[in-house]
């Protein structure tokens, strides 16, 4: 209590001693008393004087006073409100509610109610803005003296008497003499105690005074010298039992878990508990807790057996009764980088629809104030490394996240391991006054203190192997063992003196060992868990409930779809956004990279000039290169441990039954602004330094879309396995193939023939590469629409068709023919192989419908004579006839186009300075080494034979792709266009929508957990084979000892 | 649950659509109206055959290096048309004469066993009778080798030699006998600019001198050649400035002597040796005229 406060209260008590007959000797004695609670002894004499102070003013003037003892004087009366208002502004509402109380004290403490002192305790409590209806509460609950009086609903009585009460509350608590009576002021949930009996009754070890008042704060505890204590939580919950909230059944019937390793998790569990219970799962390290724990919160299937929650199977209709469940691991489950506050808003933003934003403020406050965090709200959380908050503070908080949702059933991981004995009880408290409110709360704990064991309303033994040996009342569990054991006092449950139990005896006798004659224990047990099984399902008698189940209420109102997208969205943007050094990094490391690539390899190729010249740069296509690997690095670096980190989160989250796409799509949401964002800096700075003109878009696209696909994949990573290293481990596994692959490093025509090396079409690994698609749209864009290029794009095309045909073409068809009529004219026995001739009926076929027959009506008609046996000397005329007459066509055609195109450019540099801009005009935007690689200069052989079939090597920018059947969209690489279902697209925007088609198949694996469920079946595949293998072994075994009787 | 995946998948395929119909209709012009025209036939009043034959007889840069060199002509760099200059040959007509240029350039520095800058020359060639559509028969890769080492001039000159031979062959076949003239004459013309540039020795110079003037004959036919063409402007130009040159050439005279074949055996063989000559008559001013005229006209190929 503050100076202030204190000060006041001096001069409102003297105010109200000093009115009618004056100051009593009891009331020196209260004040005196009151203050030796608050002060240590040396303030205690000066408050006390100052006390007498202001009393004293009162007998200077005492003369005055006798002349009308009846009334208060106005000058006291001014006083009053002077010193309420006063205090009106530094208390709050709790605060002054105690001051009234204590103004109440005083007066009774001699019984004096007169009506002038009654008059000042009216005027504070006006001026405090105290209902009347509390007021008068107050009043009743000090001043009056008899049962019969305290029967408002504002008052719980607690005594051996049996139902003495209507509107009053009231505890039976036997052994009692006198009253206990508690009373709730409801505007500001504080309960006040007193009693009337000089027994020894001690409120949280301190002995109680009848003749005082004490508030029960959170965690009080009633204790007479023996037997049950009351706790805080039991008073609350007389109060608050009103509330509405529904019942719940949990039973556990017969529950046998196996793992898919094959071991015994849980041996026929049986659990049936209510609303308003809390349990404790207790039991050695392995011992089951764990996952009884978590076939009961629903995220096990149970091998055997069934869970019903008010007799709805809790895995069957799980979605009836998924949202009712509450989980709390062991873990944090906060995100680190909001605040204390967010943390919470975020929770109940996801769980509450239709509150007002004012509402959910409100919402959160109130927790936040429960838990005892609202001083910290605004902090962050931090990791554990880089702490904020203390441990009991996030433990505190962790709950508070499952409480803004209320659910009905509440499971508990190790709520206390890592805490302090105090942050431990605190917690626990917590949780026991949570069952007050209704709510079913079960608690795995390792070793609780006796305080916290005692807390529990029941508490359930598991021992090794799954085998459930105790369940029941936790003080009846220590007797049970000890019985069990012999030991002498095994009647007692709690230590005689202090009352407590201690647990650790229990788990003594659990597993005490056979000693050898040595006395040194031995590794054997001497009650082994299968007999302390027998010995509990023989001893203890199955509990059972009855009566009516309430129906299940629907699960809480979740916001839809677009509103918990928002929420997620929000959710991650500010704790990404209050991470400064992952900002900061992430936006700085694109450009970063982007100057340091570009201006590495920003070179002039003439040493005698200082003028960089596009054209001549050799960098440019490694440069786009470069962009690929780039962009799938950040990709996936921004995205890989995204849900890693949010697994604790998801896992709570799971039992919200929210939306996985929402939370899904927020995700790829946030990282794809980011990775756009990235692809903009990286492009802008990159592009421009190494004078890419014209195409910021195009590579930003491209780079956008491929560090999109990355994102995904990172995610898909970061879901489906368990550790940041393995992450990290994959992440060059995931990178290398594609810089590999990308076309770029090592060309499609020289790498190994086992994966499609040197074919037509790009190979088939090369073609689930995103990066590869990638990288051939920009260099095909790059080559064809550069500004120098564009205007001739189409014809230089036709051009080179022409060239082609004409110049390795059909004189490689003619040699053929020839080469028929050299061996022929030889008396070769077999002139022309069966090989050769399909090759020619391959390729006059193609001919035939080639778009070039449109212009020229030469046709070889006897196609079908093209096979061994029919092919004569007369046919092969005709047919270099028809190859001669072919070639002169295309001789012809191409020499028209190459003059068209000279003449073209020949306008276009007329003047001296058209051809000085034309000559500008090439060096920014065309590039030498690009073109040769997309021309494929060094190839060494024009044409190649592959499967009877001559395939074209040189110019693939020009060619399209040869293959036009319906559904193939495969070709050579770097084609201009692709062709699919008919048509042929753009390859720009065709290997875009493949980019996008990978991220959205990424996407759904993503969702439907394609990836962890592969991994986990693969994990669990190989102990199970193991398994089989040994079992056949052993089959062998015995077959082969039966038979050879060895 | 699944409607929210059959909406979300519903979206994004529809930005997919989006996507594709963006694309659809940027369907790139084909330029095949190209192919609808007849074919055009160049007024030509020569057969390509003919055309072959006259310049097969214009000498090729190798026999004036050769010359030049045993004249102890010392090497400058400085006349070559520099390597740059590729940057302004954007069209065929250009291209061709400049093929020429640099084929002579880089017989005569391969001559010098000028290796290193060998190799930007031997890029230009190789470029540009890409650009030319010839690159086919210009074995960049052996050549590039073989410039490594000044001991295999001879094997360079060969495949340089061989590979404009080829071209030529190849072009007339492929009736583009316009493009193989403006190779010749470029060849020729950057042979007669060096030789008209170079300094040596009185006594060397007079054979430098002769050589010169021999061109006389080789210059009629290429006029001849040119004028096959003159419908072009650009042809037209060339016909013309070659004719200012004509002038200066005919200050030249040239005397044949006739005298009896003689017989000879030669290891064995009866060979008849053509003992007639002819005598070139020019002079420092002769030679000075010609080689102003022949620089402006290198100059205007090569710029």
């Amino acid at each position: 209590m503050s100076e202030e406060i204190l000060k006041a209260l001096m001069q409102l008590f003297a105010i109200i001693a000093k009115q009618d007959v004056g100051l009593s000797t009891n009331e020196r004695v209260y004040v005196e008393n009151f203050l030796r609670q608050q002060l240590n002894e040396s303030s205690v004499k000066e408050y006390l004087a100052l006390f007498d102070d202001y009393v004293g003013d009162k007998k200077a003037s005492e003369n005055e006073q006798e002349k009308k003892p009846k009334l208060t004087s106005v000058k006291d009366s001014v006083k009053t409100l002077g010193i309420a208002k006063k205090i009106n502004k530094t208390l709050t509402q709790k605060q002054k509610i105690v001051v009234l109380v204590r103004l109440f004290e005083l007066v009774n403490s001699d019984k004096k109610f007169t009506p002038q002192r009654m008059a000042i305790i009216d005027t504070a409590a006006e001026v405090f803005n105290i209902s009347k209806e509390e007021y008068k509460a107050i009043e009743t609950f000090v001043v009056e003296e008899n049962i019969e009086n305290w029967d408002i609903p504002e008052i719980l009585l607690i005594n051996s008497k049996k139902n003495p009460t209507k509107k009053a509350k009231h505890i039976f608590f036997p052994q009692l003499e006198g009253n206990i009576i508690v009373l709730r002021i409801q505007s500001v949930d504080l309960y006040f105690l007193r009693y009337t009996s000089t027994r020894e009754l001690l409120l949280n070890g301190l002995p109680i005074n009848n003749r005082k008042i004490y508030l029960i704060a959170r965690g009080s505890v009633i204790k007479q010298p023996k037997g049950k204590p009351i706790f805080y939580t039991d008073v609350a919950s007389k109060f608050l039992s009103d509330d509405t909230s529904i019942n719940v059944h949990f039973k556990i019937d017969k529950v046998h878990y196996r793992f898919p390793s094959g071991h015994i998790g849980l041996r026929e569990v049986s659990i049936e508990e209510q609303s308003g219970k809390m349990l404790g799962i207790m039991g050695a390290s392995g011992s089951g807790k764990t996952t009884l724990l978590n076939v009961m919160s629903g995220m096990a299937k149970p091998t055997r057996g069934y869970i019903y929650i008010n007799a709805n199977d809790l895995h069957e209709e799980s979605d009836l009764v998924k949202g009712i469940i509450g989980y709390i691991p062991q873990d944090d489950l906060l995100i680190e980088e909001l605040t204390v506050y967010e943390n919470l808003y975020y929770s109940t933003k996801l769980v509450y629809k239709s509150l007002s934003e004012e509402e959910i403020e409100n919402k959160v406050n109130k927790v936040l104030f429960n838990l005892g965090l609202s001083h910290i709200k605004n902090l962050k959380v931090g990791d554990p490394l880089n702490k904020e908050i203390s441990g009991g503070q996030r433990k505190r908080l962790n709950i508070g996240l499952e409480l803004i949702r209320e659910p009905a059933v509440l499971f508990v991981d190790e709520p206390t391991s890592g805490l302090s004995s105090r942050d431990s009880e605190n917690v626990m408290e917590l949780l026991r006054e949570l069952t007050v409110r209704g709510k079913l709360i079960f608690v795995v704990i390792h070793q609780p203190s006796s305080e916290i064991y005692k807390m529990f309303d029941n508490v359930t033994i598991l021992d090794d192997g799954g085998f459930q040996i105790y369940y029941g009342n936790p003080v009846e569990a220590a007797i049970y063992f000890k019985e069990i054991d012999n030991q002498i006092d095994s009647h007692i449950g709690e230590c005689p003196s202090c009352g407590n139990v201690n647990p650790e005896t229990i788990f003594s006798i659990i597993e005490s060992r056979i000693v050898d004659e040595y006395g040194q224990p031995t590794a054997n047990r001497k009650v082994s868990p299968a007999e302390w099984y027998e010995h509990f399902k023989n001893k203890i008698p199955v509990k059972k409930i009855t009566g009516a189940f309430d129906k299940l209420p629907e699960s809480f109102k979740k916001p839809n779809w677009l509103n918990q997208y928002k929420i997620f969205f929000s959710r991650d943007f500010f704790s990404k956004i209050s991470n400064k050094q992952y900002l900061l990094l992430n936006l700085l490391e694109a450009p970063l990279l982007g100057f340091l690539l570009a201006f590495v390899i920003r070179y002039v190729e003439d040493p005698t000039s200082d003028v960089y010249i596009f054209r001549n740069n050799d960098n440019v296509m490694p440069y786009i290169f470069m962009c690929t690997i780039v962009a799938l690095f950040l990709g996936l670096i921004v995205s890989a441990e995204e849900i890693f980190k949010d697994r604790k989160i998801l896992k709570r989250e799971s039992f919200l039954n929210l939306s996985r796409s929402s939370y899904l799509c927020a995700k790829t949401g946030i990282l794809f602004i980011l990775s756009a964002i990235q692809a903009f800096l990286f492009i802008i700075v990159g592009n421009y330094i190494l004078g890419i003109k014209g195409m910021y878009f195009e590579y930003w696209l491209v780079f956008f879309s491929l560090a999109a696909f990355a994102n995904v994949l990172g995610l898909n990573i970061s879901s489906a396995f368990n550790s940041a290293i393995t992450i990290y481990i994959l992440i060059p596994f995931l990178i290398i193939p594609q810089m590999v692959l990308t076309g770029a490093m090592f060309s499609f025509d020289k790498i190994n023939r086992a994966i499609g090396g040197g074919q037509e079409k790009v190979p088939i690994i090369a073609e689930i590469m995103p990066s590869r698609w990638a990288f051939e749209g920009l260099v095909v864009n790059q080559y064809i629409n550069n500004k120098y290029n564009r205007d001739f794009y189409s014809r230089r095309k036709l051009e080179s068709a022409l060239y082609y045909k004409n110049v390795y073409y059909i004189p490689e068809l003619k040699r053929y023919v020839e080469d028929y009529k050299f061996r022929l004219s030889q008396g070769y026995e077999e002139p022309i192989c069966a090989d050769n001739l399909e090759l020619l009926r391959n390729e006059i076929t193609k001919e035939h419908e080639s778009i070039f027959t449109q212009y020229h009506d030469y046709k070889f008609n006897q196609i079908n004579k093209l096979v061994p046996g029919k092919f004569n000397p007369s046919l092969a005329d005709s047919l270099t006839s028809y190859l001669e007459k072919l070639n002169d066509f295309y001789r012809a055609r191409f020499n028209t186009v190459n003059n068209a195109i000279d003449e073209e450019i020949a306008k276009r540099i007329r003047t001296p300075e058209k051809h000085k801009e034309y000559r500008q005009l090439m060096n920014d935007y065309h590039n030498e080494y690009l073109t040769s690689f997309v021309k494929n200069v060094m190839v060494e052989l024009p044409l190649v034979r592959l499967n009877n079939h001559l395939v074209q090597k040189t110019d693939p920018i020009y060619l399209d792709p040869q293959d036009q059947r319906l559904f193939n969209f495969r070709s050579h690489f770097l084609a201009p266009r692709k062709h699919f279902l008919g048509n042929l697209y753009d390859t720009f925007y065709f290997n875009l929508i493949i980019l996008w088609i990978f991220t959205l198949l990424l996407y759904f694996a993503l969702y439907y957990h394609i990836f962890s469920k592969t991994i986990f079946f693969a994990e669990n595949a190989i102990p199970i084979i193991k398994q089989k293998i040994n079992k056949f072994r052993n089959k062998i075994r015995d077959f082969l000892i039966e038979q050879t009787g060895i | 649950m699944t409607q929210r995946i059959v909406s979300s998948m519903l979206i994004i395929s529809g930005f997919l659509a989006l996507f594709f119909a963006a694309c659809v209709p940027e369907k790139r012009e084909e330029a095949t109206d190209l192919l609808a025209d007849t074919l055009i036939s160049e007024d030509i009043k020569m057969t390509d055959e003919v055309v072959g034959q006259m310049i097969s007889s214009v000498p090729n840069p190798v026999e004036m290096s050769v010359l030049l060199q045993k004249s102890d002509v010392i090497y400058s760099q400085e006349l070559l048309n520099p390597v740059s200059g590729i940057n302004n040959y954007n069209t065929n007509f250009k291209r061709a004469l400049n093929l020429g240029v640099y084929g002579t350039d880089l017989v005569y520095m391969n001559i010098y066993d000028r290796t290193v800058t060998t190799l930007s020359y031997l890029r230009n060639v190789k470029d540009l009778a890409d650009d030319l559509r010839i690159g086919q028969f210009f074995d960049y890769e052996t050549l590039n080798k073989l410039s490594e080492s000044s001991r295999n001039v001879d094997s360079v000159l060969y495949i340089t030699n061989r590979g404009f031979d080829s071209m030529t062959r190849y072009l007339i076949d492929q009736s583009r006998s316009s493009i193989s003239v403006l190779i010749a004459y470029g060849t020729w013309i950057e042979s007669l600019y060096i030789a008209t540039k170079v300094e040596t020795y009185p006594t060397n110079k007079e054979r430098i001198h002769q050589r010169i003037g021999e061109q006389k004959i080789v210059l009629d036919n290429i006029l001849l050649l040119l004028s096959n063409y003159r419908n072009d402007p650009n042809f037209e130009e060339l016909f013309l400035d070659l004719m200012d040159l004509k002038k200066e050439f005919d200050n030249v005279s040239i005397t044949y002597i006739y005298k009896e074949p003689a017989m000879k055996e030669v290891d064995g063989n009866i060979v008849v040796v053509d003992n007639s000559r002819s005598e070139v008559n020019i002079d420092e001013e002769i030679v000075a005229g010609i080689g102003k005229q022949v620089e402006y006209i290198r100059n205007k190929i090569i710029e």
